[in-house]
């Protein structure tokens, strides 16, 4: 049995790297049907906002990378919900809003968990 | 199941520290290494959140005592072989980079 990755993404997706590579972690991951979940925690929930148009920035969409990841299996997709409230942001289709109590839970029951 | 939050950024520049006291369960403990290290800045907003969490929090003694920083009492001073039994006894880390 493999044991389950928790990944939590907090970068903004234009501020680095580190929004994309959390995402190609999970989607590794994913590819070789690991246990693995995705939570976006402070302005890693930027990541989730409406209309963003990566074109402007001269950068790949991200919000793309998200849609496959039902595709590779990654069903365990949440956010913040404390992060969303925090930045006005509503809580998205493509993630199940947590509060930090119910994350505090989530941590405790993956096996290991990453933080980028 | 207990997890150790690494934390090695400024509490005073991002919200790292915040956060991770908001997620940190009940058996939870925190680390503070590099510039996490100016959380025990007396009289800080950061040292009061500490202070008043009730977690366990230790810290790398060679950062704190590079920056200058003395330990309160709430705080566990310890060093690198400190720092890898800790990450043995607890059942994962979680490193906030």
């Amino acid at each position: 049995m493999s044991r389950s990755l928790l990944v939590i993404s907090r970068q903004a997706p234009w501020s680095g790297p580190s929004a994309r590579e959390a995402l190609d972690v999970v989607l590794a991951g994913g590819a070789f049907d690991l246990p693995i979940g995705l939570l976006f925690l402070d302005d890693g929930v930027f990541q989730l906002a409406p209309a963003q148009n990566a074109k402007a920035v001269q950068q790949k969409d991200v919000t793309a990378n998200l849609q496959a990841l039902s595709l590779f299996g990654i069903d365990e997709v949440f956010a913040c919900s404390h992060s969303l409230a925090e930045r006005g942001l509503s809580a998205p289709d493509s993630a199940q809003p947590l509060s930090s109590e119910q994350i505090s839970q989530m941590i405790d029951r993956y096996d290991q968990v990453m933080t980028l | 199941m207990s997890t150790l939050h690494v934390l090695s950024h400024s509490p005073f520049s991002d919200s790292r520290l915040d956060s991770c006291l908001r997620l940190c369960g009940a058996q939870d403990a925190i680390l503070l290494c590099g510039d996490a290290t100016y959380a025990l800045q007396a009289g800080s907003a950061p040292f009061k959140a500490l202070e008043v969490s009730a977690l366990i929090i230790f810290v790398l003694a060679e950062d704190a005592q590079a920056r200058g920083l003395s330990l309160p009492e709430w705080a566990k001073s310890v060093d690198y072989p400190g720092f890898v039994q800790l990450s043995i006894d607890h059942d994962k880390v979680n490193s906030w980079l």
